[in-house]
């Protein structure tokens, strides 16, 4: 239901694991029926990284130190038990994407069923978090939000983007006053308002 | 007696003007990070964490009430207001409470949503106040095995059993079991897993994780595929005091009595919390209401809102006897809760109540004020709910995700944790797009090293001998119960089918 009802325009972002594997999706289902095979190959990567760390877990446990003291179970127990989970999971998972039983993906309130996934806003929804991260030592705490807030509502379909930027600006300031200020957490406020002293932590 | 009397210090603690204040903060925060949509009572207490890192134990205690009560609470007025349920238990009164709005009876369906809620959590309250004792008093008795085995028992039926699909419930529990294992062993002191990063040493928080899986992977999962277009909530009509009719008073007592019967239970036992609650309670007011009424469920009746929203919010305070008295999380919200005293320097389990007496009785007598707060708050301020329900969605999912980047810093001021927050949503987001359900592996990684803990202590003890972990009567009935539960959970998903 959902690919071919998507708009034919939909922007997608090229490297997306979205291949469209298997034939083309059947009509009929609703939104919540089992999804049409288009989305095997992402979901086939998961299950296969889910065993594949599983195997990791099985060998590293190996790894681990057990001191001379240790009783019967020692620290590598555990590990290889969830190691041995996460491998059967993660085959059953393959076995179960191959023979067609994708699995079900969730709904929400904000999220439109007929609309194919947008990975560009999902990648410069990470960049902005990634960005705010590094900024967060640099410019300072209010800004980092701003860049975040500000950034993510752009990306999200905000317009025009220097409201979004001063709604962000405002928020970072307001919760660095309630949370710094008030509150008292260390939030730091970086260089530009470091003398302030109700912005303090 | 003794504990009526601590429940009366609880009170004289929490009557107090400033800790009536903070209930009253905890209240309305909660209540409107709750009703904005695709925000389940889980993403609301860990996004709200934060608010109490830097208050005295009983302020955050009590603030923290608020906001559980507030949020769960708060998932009732967006689904009967807007067109798509979000958290699996609101999903039934969405079901026919959006109906209701539709139709026209919005504000009937907020109010007994609104009383009905209010009934049940003040009568569930008063179990909680009688039960705890009870059952902390014998849970001293409990040797390691029996911790054990009731370890098991959440396993099962938290992680794997009650999801839509076994093999992905079982691989979200196990990733949350390896994200536990990471850090320093506790018995040993062998590092594991943490790839030689000294951040890694003292293990992975797991509020980092459940506000990346929940607020991160939903704003990205939501980013992805975007409702654009205006957001349509359905109006309210003016004038709450007429919002009930005598008909509707008539109609929904006793569903809000059945689903205080049933939710109350429900939450108390390992079995899926409130979302199981709800399903159970819809399809008893179905079955009970007579050939005329059975023809209105599905297009708005009134005892299919009453009833669940009443067994939601029993269920709510039903999971707060295995956690306060065992130490127990039942489920994702109950698992944050325990991230949440542990934070405040509180330890649950069967010495709670002697160790933190006051503390824990004050955390219930705010319960009982909180209930009091929700109904006098909300039934007025439903204008408000709904103007916060139109707030354009970009400015929403850009709020949750600069909350959750500020808790999460705020953990240790480093912004390693938030960087760890970015890598554990994307990880959300691809759960959610396939379908694997989220809240075992936050329950796994809670549950994890505290399963690992009493099954090496109760080796420790036996030296080795297995047969130690059933020979105990307890742990023997335990695993005799997880035989039933998992029949019983096929009995109930079937159910669930039904009522859906």
């Amino acid at each position: 239901m959902r690919a071919d009802d998507a708009a034919p325009e939909a922007p997608i972002a090229p490297g997306g694991p979205t291949a469209e594997g298997g034939p083309p999706p059947s009509d009929g289902p609703g939104p919540t029926a089992a999804g049409p095979p288009r989305r095997r190959w992402g979901e086939l990567v998961l299950a296969a990284a889910t065993a594949a760390l599983g195997g990791y877990v099985l060998v590293a446990a190996g790894g681990i130190t057990v001191p001379g003291s240790a009783n019967t179970l020692g620290p590598r127990a555990f590990p290889y038990l969830v190691g041995a989970m996460l491998v059967v999971a993660g085959l059953a998972l393959v076995v179960l994407v191959l023979t067609g039983r994708a699995g079900e993906e969730e709904g929400g309130e904000d999220v439109d069923p007929t609309v194919r996934t947008d990975w560009l806003t999902v990648v410069l929804l990470v960049v902005t978090l990634v960005v705010h991260v590094f900024a967060i030592n640099v410019v300072g705490w209010p800004f980092a939000a701003a860049i975040l807030f500000g950034g993510s509502a752009v990306v999200l379909g905000a317009r025009p983007w220097w409201r979004a930027a001063l709604v962000g600006l405002v928020l970072g300031l307001v919760v660095q006053v309630i949370f710094g200020g008030l509150l008292g957490l260390s939030l730091p406020a970086g260089p530009l308002l470091e003398g302030v002293p109700f912005l303090r932590g | 007696m003794d504990n009526f009397t601590a429940l009366l210090d609880g009170f004289a603690t929490v009557l107090h003007p400033t800790y009536l204040l903070w209930a009253l903060f905890g209240v309305f925060v909660g209540t409107a990070v709750g009703v904005l949509p695709g925000i389940g009572p889980a993403m609301t207490i860990a996004l709200l964490l934060p608010l109490t890192y830097s208050l005295e134990p009983t302020a955050a205690i009590i603030v923290f009430a608020g906001i559980y009560y507030g949020g769960m609470y708060g998932g009732s007025t967006t689904s009967i207001l807007l067109n798509t349920p979000g958290e699996s238990a609101s999903i039934v009164t969405a079901i026919e409470g959006n109906k209701m709005a539709r139709a026209g009876r919005g504000a009937a369906a907020l109010a007994t949503a609104a009383i009905g809620s209010f009934v049940a959590g003040s009568l569930a309250t008063v179990a909680l106040t009688f039960l705890a004792p009870v059952i902390a008093r014998w849970a001293v008795q409990l040797g390691e095995p029996d911790y054990f085995a009731l370890m098991v028992v959440a396993f099962i039926t938290v992680g794997a059993l009650l999801g839509s699909s076994v093999p992905r419930g079982l691989a979200a529990l196990s990733l949350g079991l390896f994200l536990g294992l990471v850090g320093t062993d506790t018995l040993t002191g062998q590092q594991r897993f943490t790839f030689g990063v000294p951040n890694l040493a003292d293990g992975i928080d797991v509020v980092v994780v459940a506000v990346g899986l929940f607020a991160v992977g939903e704003a990205l999962y939501v980013g992805s595929r975007m409702r654009h277009g205006p957001v349509r909530v359905i109006p309210v009509e003016k004038g709450w005091r007429t919002w009930m009719k005598r008909d509707d008073w008539r109609r929904s007592w006793k569903p809000w009595l059945r689903g205080a019967a049933i939710g109350f239970p429900v939450g108390t036992i390992p079995a899926g919390g409130a979302d199981v609650a709800t399903f159970l309670s819809y399809a008893s007011e179905k079955r009970l209401a007579g050939t005329e009424r059975r023809k209105e469920f599905g297009k708005g009746a009134i005892e299919g809102v009453a009833g669940p929203e009443a067994a939601n919010n029993a269920a709510a305070s039903g999971v707060l006897v295995p956690l306060l008295t065992l130490g127990l999380p039942t489920t994702a919200t109950a698992a944050i809760i325990i991230v949440a005293f542990q934070s405040y320097g509180i330890q649950p389990g069967p010495l709670l109540l002697q160790s933190e007496s006051a503390l824990v009785w004050a955390l219930i007598a705010s319960l009982y004020i909180g209930n009091i707060m929700l109904v006098v708050l909300n039934l007025p301020l439903v204008g408000m709910w709904v103007r916060v329900l139109r707030i354009p969605r970009h400015y929403l999912y850009a709020g949750i995700l600069l909350f959750g980047a500020l808790g999460s810093y705020a953990l240790n001021f480093s912004p390693v944790d938030v960087l760890l927050l970015v890598l554990v949503g994307l990880a959300g987001f691809f759960m959610r797009r396939y379908g694997y359900p989220v809240a075992p592996l936050v329950v796994g990684m809670i549950l994890g090293p505290m399963a690992e803990d009493r099954l090496r202590r109760s080796l420790a003890i036996s030296q080795g001998d297995l047969s130690y972990l059933v020979t105990s009567p307890f742990a023997a009935t335990a695993y005799v119960a997880i035989v039933v539960l998992l029949a019983l959970g096929v009995w109930l998903r079937r159910r669930e089918r039904a009522a859906a």
